[in-house]
């Protein structure tokens, strides 16, 4: 289970108080995949760190009982100067997983060949985000979130996750935040809408993406 | 609900340091299978030039066989205690790019830093002061069980003052400044290059505020057989040192909001 309870979120920057999330609470359906959309700045990303845990709400509380991966993104948490093999073995160690096998699924599965043994800060972001995302497809989460990861990568790419996806639906869900409206209608069943600090849950992709629409015309 | 049992929650504790000790390890100490071997090698040999320093200007040591084993005594503990407090000071600022895993939390990456730091000048003080045996300048220490535990102490001090630096940096940034200018008078103050039991009484009074003073006290204490300290007071540096590490990590769960 995950479970929003009454989640507030603001944040304060040089005197200026803005409210993110305002007493958010949802719970998220046991086997949908989710998407989460709304405009730039509606605290989509903000929502995904909460969820994942890596950053504290104001108020309320998040409820897991199952594992949740920390939020795909653009690559936050590698070390420039650390070398992707490197990265791989550390997050390997802390989510306490075979790092041998890890390592073998990673370089499989993002391709990187001899760029593994070089330092992150030589990636491009497509090379960041594949590995990124195949070090997290490696390690069996429950629910994954996706913060606009799937968005890079060429075709070749692409297919990969979707190949990815589909064996692990069977056990593991999705949480994703996306603009574009084919990945969304691809990969996810229902969706929020984030919008003025508060959500509005869409049971069908078609209705998200028409309230979603509507909002922005606003 | 299922909770996680205290086992499992234990195990990730150890799980998660032992990986951010590696990896502090490796970008503190650089790429080379050389790099902790400089890590510990660089203090030894600026501690060995300061001692040569002092040793080649001063002929009579102030207490003791060799002026080398006086100061080395003094000038360890010092380094010891400023490298963890100006160490930790950085740690959160330091690995923000790391509170991207959820199972990783601000106060890991302090403890991590502060076991680093540790065992390193561990491994240093070892390696010097069987040096300095070698050489046949010091003695093995009279009361190796204190020598442990002023060293232990001197961790204590130097975690808590480092946590609480890092707790304060994480609102105040200007610290970071203020902190090194605090810090840099205790070279003269913390009794490195003499007895402080053999000043008038007036300036005792003022330098036994200075914990470093009696860590390095007890120190000679546990080394020397009959280094009689009129100063020292054990329990000082330890509820200091118990005092700052709440103010840290309380500090630090305190500000956990302001931070983001």
């Amino acid at each position: 289970m995950l479970e929003l309870n009454q989640i507030t979120k603001c944040y304060k920057v040089k005197g200026v108080q803005k409210m993110i999330l305002n007493n958010i609470s949802f719970v998220f359906p046991r086997n949908d995949n989710i998407a989460i959309v709304g405009r730039n700045g509606s605290g989509k990303s903000t929502l995904m760190r909460i969820l994942a845990g890596t950053e504290p709400a104001d108020r309320g509380y998040v409820y897991r009982t199952q594992s949740v991966s920390w939020p795909l993104g653009f690559a936050g948490g590698f070390n420039g100067s650390m070398t992707g093999l490197e990265n791989i073995r550390f997050v390997s160690r802390i989510y306490g997983q075979d790092t041998d096998r890890i390592i073998e699924y990673v370089a499989d599965f993002a391709d990187l060949g001899k760029s593994l043994r070089l330092p992150i800060r030589c990636y491009s972001n497509g090379m960041k985000a594949r590995l990124a995302f195949g070090l997290s497809m490696a390690i069996d989460f429950k629910i994954y979130l996706i913060d606009e990861i799937t968005a890079v990568g060429d075709e070749n790419f692409k297919k990969k996750c979707r190949a990815v996806f589909r064996d692990k639906l069977d056990e593991s869900r999705i949480v994703m935040v996306s603009h574009a409206a084919n990945t969304i209608k691809e990969y996810c069943k229902s969706g929020l809408l984030l919008e003025n600090g508060g959500v509005t849950y869409y049971p069908t992709i078609e209705e998200l993406l028409d309230a979603y629409k509507r909002s922005n015309e606003i | 609900m299922k909770l996680a049992s205290n086992v499992d929650l234990l195990r990730l504790q150890v799980r998660v340091l032992l990986a951010l000790i590696l990896r502090e390890t490796r970008a503190t100490f650089g790429t080379s299978s050389f790099g902790y071997i400089w890590a510990v090698a660089t203090p030894t040999a600026s501690v060995a030039l300061l001692v040569y320093i002092f040793s080649s200007v001063n002929r009579e040591p102030p207490f003791g066989p060799s002026l080398a084993l006086f100061f080395a005594t003094g000038i360890l503990t010092l380094q010891f205690f400023n490298e963890l407090s100006s160490k930790l000071l950085t740690a959160f600022d330091a690995n923000r790019a790391l509170l991207t895993y959820p199972v990783i939390k601000d106060v890991d990456t302090l403890i991590a830093r502060a076991i680093l730091v540790t065992m390193t000048y561990f491994l240093i003080y070892v390696i010097f002061f069987s040096s300095l045996a070698i050489l046949g300048l010091a003695n093995v220490p009279s009361l190796m069980e204190h020598v442990l535990l002023s060293f232990f102490a001197t961790a204590l001090l130097g975690f808590g003052m480092g946590a609480t630096n890092a707790a304060v940096t994480s609102i105040w940034d200007t610290w970071r400044q203020i902190e090194k200018i605090l810090t840099r008078p205790l070279f003269f103050l913390s009794g490195i290059f003499y007895v402080p039991s053999n000043l008038p009484p007036e300036v005792i009074a003022v330098l036994k505020w200075n914990p470093v003073l009696h860590l390095v006290e007890w120190f000679r204490n546990g080394f020397y057989p009959n280094y009689n300290s009129l100063i020292l007071d054990r329990s000082y540096p330890i509820y200091l040192g118990l005092g700052l590490l709440l103010v840290g990590l309380g500090g630090e769960r305190l500000f956990r909001k302001v931070r983001f």
